[in-house]
């Protein structure tokens, strides 16, 4: 059968609020179906079992919420943007829904290859003083390497190279807030609670880590770093 | 409620159980009356069922009514809850079990009671209906266990014994008028009891017969207290299933919950006649619903879900007058969307293979089931499973030749009469099948041809002609589980059980009498929950409960009973009368087999004068 021409919609949404607990799947399944009732004209995979031509970004984990990700969306018709995403607001859950749409050319790279970069704030109670936090990231920060032990298995990070930016501790309503950018690889990427459970561990503070936000998802471009949608 | 409760969820298994917040729920913080919807197990499987999600559409229409959902949370969230004084709430308002004016609890199977008592105490709500008082909800039960509520009796204040659709409406206006002037807790509960198809335990008391009358002490029947409460209570059945508009906008989930698709309900009842089949004899007469129903119920419901898979449900689809219409009519309409149509169990004859394969659009093709129960044609005579041998097997023959690769086939151990050639007799069945299913398979694809053989314990039901008959010992079945396995052929074939000890205790259960409260209770005071989940499901335990309650179980379930002598059900109705079951049972030890009567004439079960109901077929009535 011949390729039909289709359209391949970004779309941007959040996973806010008390939905931060769906896992990836969850997530993927609730926007599909949100799709499917705004009753957009979703082009179909060929094959044994078709479905809806979907693509999502990097994976979330259960409890980590996010303001800024993506999935692409291929179209059978060109819906105008501004429509496409009234639509798909008015059929999404609140906690996931979407922020903006925007085509891109269809040979684009896919948001997996492409998002190599990602921000996160993490929050940390006030049962931890700002000065102590600040002090526990440094010395965490002077160490080359971190090893993490996660499901049996056992990853070191190259710091200089997972986090290209130095992470900032600021204070907030709630206690205060690290933000941190992390370079995302191949073979897997540095959860930020995993470095600041770290920093806090390293210095005896307790485990106070409130929240975790994904706030950025980004491309790299030569001389910075680039959101999808722009 | 939610800053205390949300900490508990990093700790968790599974959070999306606990959410809330999917599309489709129903928030209604202003409304005076409040009723939470419990599935006594956990939400991946009571999101799938449907008579919660019928009843929580109607209840939510109502002005001044607010329906929520409540499922029981597992052992870790449990914990969490007791450690942290948390009592059992609502999904969609966070408002404990407690504060609500009616706690409805569906009733599924007889494994989900210890459920039920660990979510009335997760609630702070007292497990037996004697010890609660004016501040505490109503707990009122439906289900499948209501046609025979006296086991869990203790614990409820009132059952609603069959459809719900109307008599729910009924049961919260009746209890909204009694709270409006004030009245008592007393009050609420003689408002109910004069709603009909609605039994107040507390209102009746069990029969004392001198000499004998039941084979197990207080197993009995039970009577009335006062003469204002009817003696019999007679289930409910909607006259017109197109009257009643089934939830188009059902809550979707999150999860992966079992059934995870949109559903929509094609029939009610059956009339086949199966002896050892509780659903369809209680559930009688059959009423269709129309084919332009049906699939305008289809459409709206994938608009409004956004499901990818529409299931079209019934105890028989295949049965439907205008099944093929509708397949048709839905293929058209659902082309070039990746939208599939599910059909849950298939007739073992040519039209089921056929409805299959419209079902399949020529795509991916998953197994096939069939039901043929008994492996000999004496047995399934008794069993009046109108299935033959050259059926099946033409059937077969059908299937393979149009492609599919694999078949499932469900059969019964320990069916009344049943010898050891009976036994045999499966396993000789399930090598023709193979043989036939071979003969229609190219050579090349033979490696990948299954045969799965799944096979359960016959546990003797109330309200079926089955309902004196004794279930197989522990021991016994064990035996005969061991001549059926010598009998299977192995290649291609898997074999699988359901596990015998549960069958046991579903049987000692199903037909028990009040005083096996007491073993339900202490059950789960030592530990007993989620007996359907196998990993914590404790026969030891359950023996040590029936030993401390002094009730024997192998007698409640294996024993044979006099048909003259009362049954704990006795007050229950299903409009089936108790002169054709036991007719029925007649005919079953002659292995004579009844035609269904939704096509070869009336039968004379008595349901449909009883009910003041009529067989409907197609949306037309037949008289």
């Amino acid at each position: 059968m011949a390729e039909r021409t289709t359209f391949r919609l970004r779309v941007r949404f959040g996973k806010l609020g008390r939905l931060r607990h769906l896992s990836h799947l969850e997530v993927m399944r609730a926007l599909e179906r949100s799709i499917r009732r705004a009753d957009m004209p979703y082009a179909v995979t060929q094959g044994f079992s078709p479905h809806m031509k979907a693509a999502f970004g990097p994976a979330l984990p259960v409890g980590t919420a996010g303001t800024h990700e993506y999935y692409d969306l291929w179209l059978r018709e060109l819906v105008p943007a501004p429509e496409a995403l009234a639509r798909l607001v008015a059929a999404t859950p609140e906690g996931l829904a979407p922020g903006a749409a925007r085509y891109v050319p269809e040979k684009a790279p896919s948001l997996s290859a492409a998002l190599t970069i990602a921000r996160y704030d993490v929050g940390v109670s006030p049962a931890v003083g700002l000065d102590e936090l600040v002090r526990a990231v440094e010395d965490v920060l002077a160490e080359a390497e971190l090893t993490v032990q996660a499901k049996g298995k056992t990853k070191v990070f190259d710091l200089a190279s997972v986090l290209p930016e130095e992470p900032r501790v600021e204070s907030s309503e709630a206690g205060s807030t690290v933000a941190i950018t992390t370079r995302m690889g191949a073979t897997g990427s540095l959860r930020p609670e995993a470095l600041i459970g770290r920093a806090l561990e390293s210095a005896g503070l307790p485990q106070a880590i409130t929240t975790v936000t994904r706030t950025d998802l980004l491309m790299e471009t030569e001389g910075g770093f680039r959101r999808p949608l722009e | 409620m939610w800053a205390r409760f949300e900490p508990l969820l990093d700790s968790v298994e599974r959070p999306a159980r606990y959410l809330d917040s999917e599309w489709g729920v129903r928030v209604r913080p202003d409304s005076s009356y409040r009723v939470a919807l419990v599935y006594p197990d956990t939400y991946e499987l009571g999101m799938a069922n449907q008579a919660l999600a019928i009843l929580y559409d109607i209840l939510n229409r109502v002005e001044g009514v607010a329906a929520e959902r409540c499922f029981v949370p597992w052992k870790d969230m449990a914990l969490a809850m007791r450690r942290e004084g948390v009592p059992l709430h609502t999904l969609e308002t966070l408002v404990p079990l407690r504060e609500c004016a009616f706690v409805g609890i569906t009733l599924p199977h007889e494994l989900t009671y210890t459920n039920v008592l660990e979510t009335l105490d997760l609630a702070g709500i007292p497990v037996r209906s004697a010890d609660r008082g004016e501040g505490d909800p109503l707990v009122i039960a439906g289900g499948p266990c209501a046609f025979n509520p006296e086991p869990v009796a203790a614990f409820l204040d009132a059952v609603l014994v069959g459809e719900g659709e109307e008599a729910v409406l009924e049961l919260v206006e009746a209890d909204r008028a009694v709270l409006v002037r004030g009245g008592s807790r007393a009050e609420r509960l003689r408002a109910l009891a004069g709603v009909p198809g609605v039994y107040v335990p507390s209102l009746y008391e069990p029969v004392r017969v001198e000499g004998a009358g039941t084979e197990v002490p207080g197993c009995g029947s039970v009577a009335p207290l006062e003469p204002s409460v009817p003696a019999i209570v007679a289930k409910r059945a909607l006259r017109d299933l197109g009257s009643a508009r089934p939830p188009t906008c059902p809550v979707v989930p999150y999860m992966d919950v079992v059934h995870d698709r949109a559903v929509v309900e094609v029939l009610r009842g059956c009339t086949r006649g199966c002896r050892f089949c509780q659903a369809g004899m209680v559930y009688r007469p059959v009423r269709e619903r129309s084919a332009d129903d049906v699939v305008r119920d289809v459409m709206a419901t994938l608009r409004c879900t956004g499901h990818d898979e529409v299931s079209l449900v019934s105890l028989s689809t295949t049965d439907h007058s205008q099944i093929e219409e509708v397949l048709r009519r839905l293929a058209r309409g659902l082309e070039g969307r990746a939208v599939s149509v599910s059909l849950p169990s298939l007739r073992a004859d040519a039209f089921g293979v056929e409805m299959a394969r419209l079902v399949s659009g020529g795509g991916k093709k998953a197994g096939l089931t069939f039901a043929p129960e008994a492996g000999t044609q004496r047995l399934r005579d008794v069993v009046n499973k109108n299935i033959t041998e050259d059926d099946l097997l033409a059937t077969i023959e059908h299937a393979f030749g149009a492609g599919w690769r694999r078949v499932k086939l469900y059969f019964m151990l320990g069916l009344p009469t049943e010898t050891d050639e009976d036994i045999r007799g499966i396993g000789r069945l399930v090598n023709k099948v193979m043989e036939v299913a071979r003969d229609n398979t190219p050579k090349d694809q033979r490696g990948g041809l299954r045969i799965g053989v799944s096979v359960s314990t016959f546990v003797p039901k109330p309200h079926t002609p089955f309902q004196w008959e004794p279930q197989l010992t522990l021991d016994e079945v064990l035996r005969r589980q061991e001549i059926l396995r010598e009998s299977m052929p192995r290649r291609g074939v898997d074999l699988s059980w359901h596990d015998p000890e549960v069958s046991f205790l579903e049987g000692a259960l199903a037909r028990g009498g009040r005083a096996v409260a007491d073993v339900i209770e202490h059950a789960w005071r030592n530990g007993c929950v989620f007996d359907a989940w196998t990993e914590e499901f404790s026969l030891a335990r359950w023996m040590a409960a029936f030993e401390a309650a002094g009730i024997d179980p192998v007698a409640l379930a294996s024993s044979a009973r006099d048909p003259q002598a009362a049954l704990p059900w006795d007050h229950i109705a299903s409009g089936v009368s108790k002169r054709y079951l036991l007719e029925e049972r007649g005919r079953a030890l002659e292995g004579v087999t009844t035609k269904d009567c939704s096509f070869d004439g009336c039968t004379g079960c008595d349901a449909c004068d009883d009910l003041g109901l009529d067989i409907s077929l197609g949306g037309a009535s037949r008289g």
